[in-house]
């Protein structure tokens, strides 16, 4: 299941996001992950090892080397063994591409590859949903391409994903459903071909009209 | 004493009576007081700074539970704790805090004088490093502790293995002034009748009543030892950064 936030900036769609694994504090409401509510959970971290999440400026950490940003979780919290962790961190390269970067320190890396990075961060520790901030603004745009291939894929492998994006050709193709969010609240939602095609509210038909053009 | 050449001076302010002792065991003085004191600075200003930061970042948001609730009150009592200690140190003479922690702290207890120093001094860094630390965190970007929270790092966890490693490295050059000052501070550890590098020579100065060399002897040897300091903390930054380009 992939599911698509679009909407003007300003609307709340990142907030949202970032209220699913409680980086932002939700003022009220439910969430509810595995049939419990989180907000009312103990431990949040025991929840957020189990949901991935990618941020639009990657947040890879710079003092490690690509190794080590990808075992550092899985050891530290999974009790994973270095070898282990190793092992499952060149698979996941390997498959971005980007085994040959394994040494290499965030810094050397160019933004796209950074961001596949990250992806592959949130991955090493085997989370049942990924939840995607804006995972392209920050690239140039001949570096969308690699990032949106790597989400793709993931998709591909039935990923649970929750994408805030302004890629609408990627909301259009990849996602299951699409939330229109606007002035805070969820404007209007569906299937991507009633969004893009057949949109009910002036609003989102602007919207679309302005970002397609 | 004008007739003297300068090898007998020499002779007489060094050799004689194995003078250049006062010197060397001063010198040693200085440098167990200095190392160990930054240790405990280092400590205490980690600590510090942490609690000051977690404060700030918490302070006034809701409670969910009741263990949050007692641990905000624990917060703010002990920030409380951190802002009166911040204030009294920074805000008295080092000297003095060496007279009252030896004078009064210290009055009925039969204790060492290095250790004394050596608390006085660590106490006295302490309150200096937890700015300089508080800095430190505070100029690592915000994302570097959501991301590790949202890898399912509690809080202290992602202080310690993601944002305090590179807090330091951007401190460094901070650190190590910070070092440097408190070398030269222990110089007024003789106050409590402790033979650091400044005693030793004073002592020499006043059996031979010739000042210009011992004095200018000691003065090297601080300068020396600071360059050697700063000759080492470059050398440490140059390879923490070897990965930022």
């Amino acid at each position: 299941m992939v599911i698509a936030i679009i909407g003007p900036s300003g609307s709340g769609k990142s907030t949202f996001l970032r209220c699913l694994n409680l980086l932002e504090e939700p003022n009220g409401g439910s969430i509810f992950f595995d049939g419990q509510d989180i907000t009312k959970a103990s431990d949040i971290n025991i929840y957020r090892r189990k949901m991935g999440m990618v941020f639009q400026h990657f947040n890879l950490f710079p003092h490690m080397s690509i190794m080590k940003n990808l075992t550092l979780a899985p050891i530290k919290l999974l009790g994973k063994s270095k070898k282990d962790a190793e092992k499952k961190a060149m698979l996941l390269l390997e498959k971005v591409g980007l085994a040959d970067r394994a040494e290499s320190y965030p810094n050397q890396l160019s933004g796209g590859q950074k961001q596949r990075i990250a992806i592959v961060r949130s991955l090493c520790m085997e989370p049942e949903v990924m939840l995607f901030d804006e995972p392209t603004s920050a690239l140039d745009p001949e570096m969308v391409g690699e990032v949106l291939g790597v989400m793709k894929e993931l998709a591909k492998e039935k990923m649970t994903m929750i994408v805030v994006t302004h890629e609408m050709g990627f909301a259009r193709e990849v996602a299951d459903r699409v939330i229109f969010m606007e002035a805070g609240k969820i404007a209007e939602q569906g299937s991507p071909e009633k969004i893009f095609n057949n949109p009910e509210s002036e609003r989102l038909k602007k919207f679309l009209s302005m970002v397609l053009g | 004493m004008n007739e003297l050449s300068f090898f007998e001076r020499i002779e007489m302010n060094f050799i004689k009576d194995d003078r250049w002792l006062y010197i060397w065991d001063g010198f040693c003085l200085t440098l167990k007081i200095t190392i160990i004191a930054t240790l405990i600075g280092l400590a205490i200003g980690v600590t510090i700074a942490v609690i000051k930061t977690t404060y700030a970042n918490n302070h006034g948001k809701k409670c969910v539970s009741v263990w949050q609730t007692f641990g905000q009150m624990l917060l703010s009592f002990f920030n409380g704790v951190c802002n009166i200690y911040l204030t009294v140190i920074r805000g008295t003479p080092t000297v003095v805090q060496l007279l009252i922690i030896y004078y009064v702290i210290f009055a009925s207890v039969k204790i060492d004088k290095t250790l004394v120093a050596i608390i006085a001094f660590g106490i006295n860094g302490g309150a200096y490093v937890a700015e300089i630390v508080r800095s430190g965190i505070m100029s690592v970007d915000k994302g570097q502790m959501e991301a590790g929270r949202s890898l399912g790092f509690g809080y202290f966890a992602t202080m310690r293995h993601i944002v305090l490693p590179q807090a330091f490295k951007n401190i460094l050059p901070a650190l190590g002034n910070e070092f440097i000052t408190l070398l030269k501070e222990t110089s007024v550890s003789g106050y409590i009748a402790l033979e650091d590098l400044t005693k030793g020579a004073d002592i020499i100065r006043s059996l031979t009543y010739d000042p210009f060399m011992p004095l200018l002897t000691m003065a090297l040897i601080y300068l020396i030892t600071v360059m050697f300091i700063t000759l080492v903390l470059n050398f440490i930054e140059r390879k923490l950064r070897a990965h930022d380009r």
